[in-house]
C-alpha cells in the first residue's frame, strides 16, 4: 500500500495505492483521510498519470442518510464538517448549477456522518455530497 | 307474516347491515388506526346527509363456500350525501367484509353510483380500502374492474374525481385511483402497487417493505402517484373538504365564489423585497403567491414531488384559480420530466374545469443531463407546452425574473396563447443567459481578445444590459405590461375580472394527441 498525496484544482487528496497480484482482490477498501484534514508535510505530488477524478472517495457509514445532488453542477461551499450537528433546513452546501447557487438543506436533524464532495468539484445528478447519521 | 313483522325485518336487515363484517372485524380495523368504512362517511358528509344506496346487494357466486361467506352490501357501500351543502357521490370499500375485495357485485354498486355521478354532474370520491380482486369470482371480478375503469375514464373532465387510499390498493385496483384527478393517501396505513414486495422479492431479488414500496411518503414524493398525505384519517378528510371547496360540481359550472375579506385592491409593498439581488439567488416563489392571493390561502397540489414547479388552488377576490410556477429554491425551478408531467396535468385539469390559470415565471431552462434527455425530457416536457397551449380557460402569466429559452416558452407564454402577460421589472426575458449567450455571440472577440477572462465578462455584461430586461419581450408586444410589484394583485384580478367572458374556439377533433 502505497500513499500519494494529489493535488487537483487546488484541493490536496490523500490517496491510497494498493497493486493487486495475480488477480487477488485488495481487502476491504479502506476510507481515504478526509482531504480537509490538514496533511502535515505537503510533499510535492508524484503526479502518477492518469490522475483520479477530483472527488473525495469518502465511504458513507452503514445506515447513514445520504443526501444526494439533484442535478449536475459545481460545489461552490461546503458549510458542515464530519461530526457537525445539523438542524432539519440548514443549509449543508451550495450546488452551482442553471444559473444558480442552489442550497442543499438537511432532510432531518442529525448529525454530519460524511461530507464526500469538496469545493469546486464537479458532480452528477445522484451524486452522493453529505451523509448524516 | 303481518305488517309489523315485516317492518321488524327490515329493522334487523338494516342493523345487521350495519355492522359490516361483524364486531371483531370491526375492532381489528380500529387497532390499525383506521376507521370502518361507514365512520369515514360519517365523517366526509354534512350531518345525517348521507344516502344509501344498494344496502342489501350481494355476491352471486357460490364458488368455493362464497354463499357461506357473503354478506349484504358485499365489502362496500356507496350511495351520495353533501359535503358542506354541496352534493358528492361516494363509494366507500369496507375492510371487514372479506378483506374489502372486489368482487362482481361489489363492482356493480361502484359503477351504478358512478353512473349516478355522472348523470348528476356531482363529485364522486372512491375510498380505497381493499385486498384487491375477489380471486373466488374470477374473470368477474376483473371484469367489474374494467368496468370502473371504463367509466373512471368516461368522467375525466366531466366530474371532478377523487380516490382516497385508506388502506392496501393493490394490483389492477391501483389503475381506477391512477386515472382520477387527485389521490389522497394515509401516512403508515394506505399503500398502492402493483405487484407486492413477496412477488418482487420472487422475481428482482429485492428486499422492500410495503412502505417503503408503495406507502404515502413514497407515492407522494418519489412516483408522484398521490397528490395529498396526511398523518391520519381525519386529517386526510379535511383535505378532502377542503380541496372539493375550489372545485367545481361538473365541467359546465364555474366553482363557488365566496366573498373575499381580502381587499382586492391590496398593495404588496413588500412583495419586491423578496426577490434577492443577485440573479443566481434563490428565494422560496410561496411567499410571492401567499401574498398575491386572497387571505394567504393556497392548497399546494403535490406538496413533495417536484418540488421545482409548484401548483395548487386558490382565489382571487373570492374565485378559485390554479396556480403554476417555478420554484428558484430547488433545483434552480428548471423544467425536468417530472415538473412538467406535474405541471401539464394541473393545467389540463384547470382548463376541464374552467378554472382560470395563473403562473409565476421564474425558470432558467429546461435542465441539462444525459439522464433527463435518456427519460425523455423532450417528450415529457412537450406536455406542458401541449398543456398552455390546448387550454381555453382564461391564462394569466406573471414573469417575476428567469424567463429563458424554450422553458419560457413552455411558461404560459403569450405565444402560447396566454391573454395577458405581466413581468416585473425584475424579469429577464432571453433565449438564454447572459453567460452562455456571451459565450456564443462574441466567441470570436473574446478568443482574440488580449485578456479572454475580462473580455469575456465585459461582453456578458454588454449583453445583461442589452437583452436580460422585460422591455424587448414588451416592445414586441410578447409582454402586456410590465407592473410594479406590489400591485400584481390588483391587475391579476382586474385581468381575471375582464376575462371572464372570454370565449375561445378551437377546430373540432375527436381528441387531440398530447405527447404522454
Amino acid at each position: 500500500m502505497k500513499k500519494f498525496l494529489i493535488k487537483v484544482n487546488g484541493n490536496q487528496y490523500e490517496v491510497e495505492v494498493e497493486e493487486i497480484r495475480d488477480g487477488s482482490v485488495a481487502s476491504a477498501p479502506v476510507a481515504a483521510a478526509p482531504a480537509s484534514a490538514p496533511v502535515a508535510a505537503p510533499a510535492p505530488a508524484p503526479a502518477p498519470a492518469p490522475a483520479p477524478a477530483p472527488k473525495k472517495d469518502t465511504a458513507v457509514p452503514a445506515g447513514a442518510q445520504t443526501i444526494t445532488a439533484p442535478m449536475p453542477g459545481t460545489i461552490l461551499k461546503v458549510n458542515v464538517n464530519p461530526g457537525d450537528a445539523v438542524k432539519k433546513g440548514q443549509v449543508l452546501l451550495i450546488l452551482e448549477a442553471m444559473k444558480m447557487e442552489n442550497e442543499i438543506v438537511a432532510p432531518a436533524d442529525g448529525k454530519v456522518a460524511s461530507v464526500n464532495v469538496s469545493k469546486g468539484a464537479s458532480v452528477n445528478a445522484g451524486d452522493v455530497l453529505v451523509s448524516l447519521a | 307474516m303481518g305488517v309489523t313483522d315485516k317492518l321488524n325485518e327490515l329493522v334487523e336487515r338494516k342493523e345487521r347491515l350495519e355492522l359490516g363484517g361483524g364486531a371483531d372485524k370491526i375492532a381489528k380495523q380500529h387497532e390499525a388506526g383506521k376507521m370502518t368504512a361507514r365512520e369515514r362517511l360519517n365523517l366526509l358528509f354534512d350531518a345525517n346527509s348521507f344516502v344509501e344506496v344498494d344496502a342489501f346487494v350481494e355476491t352471486r357466486s357460490i364458488e368455493f363456500d362464497m354463499q357461506k361467506k357473503k354478506v349484504p352490501g358485499d365489502g362496500v357501500v356507496t350511495g351520495y350525501g353533501s359535503v358542506n351543502g354541496r352534493l358528492v357521490f361516494v363509494s366507500s370499500q369496507d375492510f371487514t367484509v372479506i378483506g374489502g375485495s372486489l368482487g362482481e357485485m361489489h363492482a356493480k354498486k361502484i359503477t351504478k353510483v358512478m353512473d349516478m355521478a355522472m348523470k348528476m354532474g356531482a363529485p364522486f370520491i372512491s375510498i380505497n380500502d381493499s385486498g384487491g380482486a375477489r380471486i373466488e369470482e374470477g374473470i368477474d371480478a376483473l371484469s367489474g374492474f374494467g368496468d370502473i375503469f371504463f367509466r373512471n375514464t368516461l368522467a375525466s373532465g366531466v366530474i371532478p374525481q377523487i380516490s382516497v387510499i385508506m388502506g392496501p390498493c393493490a394490483g389492477g385496483a391501483v389503475y381506477s385511483p391512477a386515472i382520477t384527478d387527485f389521490v389522497f393517501m394515509v401516512e403508515k396505513t394506505s399503500q398502492m402497487f402493483i405487484t407486492g414486495p413477496q412477488v418482487i422479492k420472487a422475481v428482482t431479488g429485492e428486499d422492500v417493505t410495503f412502505e417503503k414500496l408503495g406507502g404515502a411518503d413514497t407515492h407522494n414524493s418519489i412516483s408522484g402517484v398521490a397528490h395529498f398525505k396526511s398523518a391520519d384519517e381525519k386529517e386526510c378528510i379535511e383535505q378532502i373538504k377542503r380541496l372539493l371547496s375550489f372545485l367545481p360540481e361538473n365541467n359546465l359550472c364555474d366553482a363557488p365564489v365566496y366573498q373575499s375579506a381580502d381587499d382586492m385592491n391590496r398593495i404588496s409593498e413588500e412583495i419586491s423585497d423578496i426577490i434577492p439581488e443577485g440573479t443566481n439567488k434563490p428565494y422560496d416563489m410561496k411567499e410571492i403567491i401567499t401574498r398575491v392571493v386572497d387571505n394567504g390561502d393556497f392548497l399546494e397540489i403535490q406538496k413533495h414531488f417536484a418540488q421545482n414547479i409548484i401548483i395548487g388552488f386558490a382565489r382571487m377576490n373570492g374565485s378559485t384559480v390554479g396556480i403554476i410556477a417555478n420554484q428558484p429554491s430547488v433545483m434552480a425551478g428548471s423544467l425536468d420530466v417530472n415538473s412538467s408531467d406535474k405541471g401539464a396535468r394541473f393545467v389540463r385539469f384547470c382548463d376541464a374545469f374552467n378554472i382560470p390559470v395563473i403562473t409565476f415565471t421564474d425558470v432558467p431552462g429546461y435542465l441539462p443531463g444525459v439522464g433527463q434527455e435518456h427519460s425523455g425530457v423532450i417528450r415529457h416536457g412537450a406536455k406542458l407546452l401541449y398543456a398552455f397551449s390546448e387550454a381555453t380557460v382564461p391564462k394569466i402569466n406573471v414573469i417575476v425574473r428567469k424567463a429563458y429559452g424554450g422553458a419560457y416558452i413552455a411558461m404560459n407564454s403569450k405565444h402560447l396563447g396566454a391573454d395577458m402577460v405581466f413581468a416585473w421589472p425584475t424579469a429577464e426575458i432571453a433565449v438564454m443567459g447572459p453567460d452562455g449567450a456571451a459565450n456564443i455571440i462574441f466567441r470570436k472577440e473574446i478568443a482574440d481578445a488580449e485578456d479572454p477572462v475580462a473580455a469575456r465578462n465585459s461582453k456578458i455584461e454588454e449583453y445583461r444590459n442589452k437583452f436580460s430586461n422585460p422591455y424587448i419581450a414588451a416592445s414586441r408586444g410578447y409582454v402586456d405590461d410590465v407592473i410594479e410589484p406590489a400591485t400584481t394583485r390588483i391587475r391579476l384580478i382586474s385581468s381575471l375580472e375582464m376575462l371572464s367572458s372570454k370565449r375561445e374556439n378551437r377546430p373540432s377533433k375527436k381528441h387531440g394527441n398530447i405527447p404522454l
